[in-house]
C-alpha cells in the first residue's frame, strides 16, 4: 500500500510541483491544504503518513501549523519547505516538530531522499 | 609554607568538588529539559560557584596555576548566572560540562606528576572569557525533546568516571552543496541526541546559523553506543558529506587507566583517618612480633606436634602478607611532595634573577606517608640553598665559562632498602676555604686542619651555631637551614651525605628508610644488652679473629676483604665496658666475639659486638628522650621473645 501524503502550500504551483514528484515516487496524495488552518484540519480528518508544509501561508504559518498538529499527534512527519533566506523560520519550524525541511526550488531528487528519511526516521 | 602534606587531602577534595559540579551541571541539564525551577536552579548555581570557587582556592594556596586559572574562569563565568543577569542555555551549559571536564584533567595531571600543558586550558580560558554578547533564550536553543528516551537516557546516565570512557568527539562534515547548512546540523544533533548526552558542539550551535558556518562541525557526546551506530545516526539527518567518530585524548587516557587497574577511578581510592593507618601498622608490628615469638617457641620444642607446627607456618605466612598489605598501602608516591617544587623553584629564581633549568626525576619512587608528609619542608630548604647560594646569576656563570642557565635536580632512587633522595646543582660549590677558616674560629675542628672532606664540611654546615654565623658574614655556599635538614633526617631515621666541587656544584643526598615503622634488624648482644642494627647498614656480620685486626694503623682496625675498617668496640662505645676488647677476640665469659660491618655515607665501620642474635622485623618506636641523652640511638623496639632493645642510629657511630 503506498504512503499517504498531505500537502500544504497557498500556490498551487508548488502543490502541483509537489504532487507530481511525489505522485511518481509512488505515494498518495490524499488531500492538499492552503491555509494553516486547513492544514491542521485536514491533518486530524486525513491522518496521512506524511504532510509537506510551507513555511509563509495565511491564516495560520506553517510554523504553527507544525505545532497544533504535533500537539494533535506527536508522532506526526512533517517535512517543511522553505523558501532561501527563511533559515531562522526553519529552525522554529524544526523546533516545534517538524522532521525535515527541503529548500525552493525543489530538486525531485532532494525532495524524495527527505521525504524518505523523514518516513524512516 | 608547607603544603605538601596538603596534596592529597587537595587532590581528594578536589574530587568530590568536581563530582558536586558534575551533579549540579547534569540537574541544571535535566530542568533545562523539563523546565526550569527557579529555587532547585539558583541552589544547583550557588553549588557551581561555591564548589568552583573552593577549587580555586585551594589550588592558589597549593600553587597549582593551571587549576587556579581555570577555576577561577569557571566560576566568573558562572557569576551572572548567580546574579540573574543572565539565564542558563545549552550553549553555556555545554561550556561548562566541558570547562569542568578540563579542570579534572588538570587535576588528574597534577595527581600523576605532569604539568598540564598551557595550550591544553588556552582554548577553554577564551571561550570561557568571550564576554557574553546577547543572552540567548532557553527556548530557542533548546533541542526538540522529542523522543521519550531520551529525557530516560539523561536519568539513567553513567557515573562521571564511566562518561569519561563513553565520551566520543563524532566530527561531521556536510554536503557541499547542502542548503541551510545550520539547520541541517541542528538536524544532525537531533539524531544523535536519544543516543546519548550531548556534552557540547563545536562550533557553538550559536553559530550555526553564522553565514560563515561551513558545515563543518564537532558534537561531543557521552554514549555507551558504538562509534557505528553514531556514525549512522549522524548520517541519517541527511547531506552528510563525511562522519568521523573518534574518543577524545583525555577519555581514552581516562579509559587506559581504567583498563589497567579494573577499578574505576572513584572506587580506587577512599579516605581513611591517617590515625587509623597507623593504628593498623601498629597492630600488624606487634602481630609480626607474636608470630616470631611463637615460631621461635615452637622450634624450640623437642618433639612439636606436627600440626600445630603446620598451623603456626601458615599463620606466619599469612601475618608476612598482611604486613606487606599494610605497609604497601602507607606508599605513596614522591611525585605528591614533589609536585609542588616546580612552582616554588620558578618563583625563587625569578625573586633571585637567576635562569634555572629545574629536573625532577623519579617522582614515581614510592614511600611510607609519615616520611612523606616529613620530607617536604627539608627538600624545600634545600632546594631555596642551591637556589640562593649555589646557582650563580647568568654573568657569574658567563664569565666562569659555563652554561649561563643553571640546572637544578630533585631526583628520588631506590637504593637497597632506603630512599635516596637529591638535591643537585651545578653552581658554584661550597667555599670550603672560607668554611674551613670559620670552623676553626669555632672550634669545629683542630688549628691544624687544612683541608676539609665532604663528611668533616656536612658536619660543620650542619653544625647549628654555623649557620646563623655564617649568615652574618658573607661567605659564599649553603648552611642555612642544613642544621635544621640534618636534624629532620636523623629523626626520621635517615641520614645526609655532602658531596660539592667547588665551581662545579654540590649534590645533597638524603638517604632515608622505605617505611618508618617496621624495619629489618640485626639484633645483637653487647654486654649482656641487646641492640638492634637497622639491616640497611649491615654490610656484613662475621666472626671476629685476631688475624684480621691491623696492627700499625693509628686507631683500631681490622681488614675486611683486603680493605681496612676502622674497629669500634659497641660496649666501650656505649659507655657499657670500661676497658677495650680489641685484643682479645672473646669476651668476659669466654665466647667467640662478632664483628657487624656497617656503611653510613660511604663510610665502613666494623663494629665489635659479642653476640650476633637473629636478624628480624622490627617495629620502631620513637625514642621519647632529649636527642642529646641518647646520641647513639634512633629508637627503640620490643623483640620477638618480648624484651626491648634500643636501635642503634649507625650514621652517628661511623
Amino acid at each position: 500500500m503506498s504512503k499517504t501524503v498531505l500537502i500544504c502550500d497557498d500556490a498551487i504551483f508548488m502543490r502541483t510541483m509537489v504532487g507530481d514528484i511525489l505522485t511518481q515516487a509512488g505515494f498518495e496524495v490524499v488531500g492538499e491544504a492552503e491555509t494553516g488552518v486547513q492544514a491542521v484540519e485536514k491533518y486530524k480528518h486525513l491522518r496521512p503518513d506524511l504532510v509537506t508544509m510551507d513555511i509563509v501561508m495565511p491564516d495560520m504559518g506553517g510554523i504553527d501549523a507544525v505545532r497544533e498538529i504535533t500537539k494533535h499527534d506527536p508522532q506526526a512527519r512533517i517535512l517543511m519547505c522553505s523558501a532561501m533566506g527563511q533559515q531562522a523560520l526553519v529552525v522554529e519550524a524544526i523546533q516545534a516538530g517538524a522532521k525535515d525541511f527541503v529548500v525552493k526550488p525543489f530538486q525531485p531528487s532532494r525532495v524524495l531522499e527527505a521525504v524518505t528519511r523523514v518516513l524512516a526516521a | 609554607m608547607d603544603t605538601a602534606r596538603y596534596a592529597a587531602l587537595f587532590q581528594a577534595e578536589a574530587r568530590e568538588h568536581l563530582a558536586e559540579l558534575d551533579t549540579a551541571l547534569l540537574a541544571l541539564e535535566d530542568e533545562g529539559r523539563r523546565g526550569p525551577d527557579g529555587v532547585s536552579t539558583a541552589a544547583q548555581v550557588a553549588t557551581l560557584f561555591r564548589g568552583m570557587h573552593t577549587i580555586k582556592g585551594m589550588a592558589g594556596s597549593m600553587g597549582y596555576e593551571a587549576i587556579e586559572r581555570l577555576a577561577h574562569a569557571l566560576e566568573s563565568r558562572c557569576e551572572p548566572l548567580r546574579s540573574g543577569d543572565e539565564a542558563l542555555h545549552a550553549d553555556l551549559l555545554a561550556l561548562l560540562f566541558e570547562g569542568t571536564d578540563v579542570l579534572r584533567g588538570a587535576i588528574d595531571d597534577v595527581a600523576r606528576g605532569v604539568a598540564t600543558a598551557p595550550a591544553a586550558i588556552a582554548g577553554i580560558l577564551v571561550r570561557l572569557r568571550r564576554p557574553v554578547l546577547e543572552t540567548p533564550s532557553a527556548e530557542t536553543l533548546a533541542l526538540p525533546d522529542t523522543t521519550a528516551t531520551s529525557s530516560e537516557s539523561a536519568r539513567v546516565r553513567p557515573s562521571a568516571p564511566a562518561d569519561a570512557v563513553n565520551v566520543r568527539h563524532v566530527d561531521i562534515r556536510l554536503t557541499a552543496d547542502c542548503p541551510l547548512k545550520g539547520v541541517r546540523a541542528m538536524l544532525v544533533l537531533a539524531k544523535l541526541a536519544p543516543l546519548g548526552q550531548i556534552r557540547g558542539t563545536h562550533p557553538a550551535q550559536t553559530r550555526w546559523q553564522d553565514e560563515a558556518f561551513d558545515g563543518a562541525f564537532r558534537v561531543t557526546v557521552v554514549s555507551d553506543v558504538t562509534d557505528d551506530m553514531l556514525e549512522q545516526a549522524a548520517r541519517s539527518a541527511g547531506d552528510v558529506a563525511k562522519v568521523q567518530v573518534r574518543v577524545p585524548a583525555l577519555a581514552s587516557q581516562v579509559a587506559e587507566r581504567l583498563a589497567t587497574t579494573g577499578v574505576p577511578e572513584a572506587t580506587r581510592t577512599v579516605r581513611i583517618d591517617a590515625r587509623r593507618l597507623d593504628t593498623l601498622l601498629d597492630l600488624v608490628g606487634e602481630l609480626v612480633l607474636t608470630r616470631d615469638r611463637l615460631l621461635r617457641r615452637i622450634e624450640a620444642l623437642d618433639h612439636p606436634d606436627r600440626d600445630v607446627y603446620r598451623a603456626a607456618r601458615d599463620a606466619a605466612r599469612l601475618v608476612s602478607a598482611l604486613q606487606d598489605e599494610v605497609l604497601q598501602s602507607r606508599l605513596l608516591p614522591v611525585g605528591q611532595v614533589f609536585d609542588r617544587f616546580p612552582r616554588l623553584v620558578r618563583d625563587v629564581s625569578r625573586e633571585l634573577g637567576k635562569d634555572v633549568a629545574f629536573v625532577m626525576e623519579g617522582r614515581e619512587i614510592e614511600l611510607d606517608r609519615s616520611l612523606l608528609d616529613a620530607i617536604g619542608d627539608p627538600i624545600l630548604h634545600l632546594l631555596r640553598n642551591a637556589l640562593d647560594h649555589g646557582i650563580e646569576d647568568v654573568a657569574t656563570r658567563e664569565a666562569a665559562g659555563k652554561p649561563p642557565r643553571g640546572e637544578l635536580v630533585l631526583r628520588a632512587a631506590r637504593d637497597r632498602a632506603t630512599i635516596v633522595i637529591q638535591v643537585q646543582d651545578d653552581g658554584r660549590g661550597i667555599d670550603r676555604h672560607g668554611v674551613l677558616l670559620r670552623a676553626r674560629e669555632h672550634g669545629l675542628v683542630p688549628d691544624d686542619c687544612d683541608g676539609l672532606d665532604d663528611e668533616t664540611l656536612l658536619r660543620i654546615i650542619a653544625h647549628p651555631g654555623f649557620s646563623t654565623a655564617r649568615r652574618v658574614t658573607s661567605l659564599s655556599g649553603r648552611g642555612v637551614g642544613v642544621d635544621v635538614v640534618n636534624t629532620r633526617v636523623r629523626a626520621l631515621g635517615g641520614q645526609l651525605e655532602l658531596e660539592s666541587i667547588e665551581g662545579v656544584g654540590t649534590v645533597v643526598t638524603l638517604r632515608l628508610p622505605m617505611t618508618l615503622a617496621i624495619t629489618r634488624a640485626l639484633v645483637v648482644e653487647v654486654a649482656g644488652s641487646t641492640f638492634a642494627l637497622p639491616a640497611a647498614h649491615v654490610e656484613e656480620a662475621l666472626e671476629y679473629h685476631e688475624s684480621l685486626r691491623v696492627h700499625h694503623a693509628a686507631r683500631p682496625s681490622v681488614t675486611i676483604h683486603d680493605a681496612v675498617v676502622p674497629l669500634v668496640a659497641l660496649g666501650e662505645r656505649f659507655g657499657l665496658v670500661r676497658s677495650s676488647t680489641y685484643d682479645a677476640s672473646r669476651d668476659a665469659e669466654g665466647r667467640d666475639q662478632h664483628i657487624a660491618v656497617v656503611e653510613s655515607g660511604g663510610r665502613r665501620v666494623a663494629l665489635l659486638v659479642d653476640a650476633l642474635v637473629a636478624q628480624q622485623d622490627i617495629v620502631v618506636k620513637p625514642l621519647d628522650v632529649v636527642r642529646g641523652a641518647a646520641p647513639w640511638f634512633s629508637g627503640a623496639t620490643v623483640l620477638g621473645d618480648g624484651s626491648p632493645a634500643l636501635i642503634i642510629d649507625v650514621p652517628s657511630i661511623v
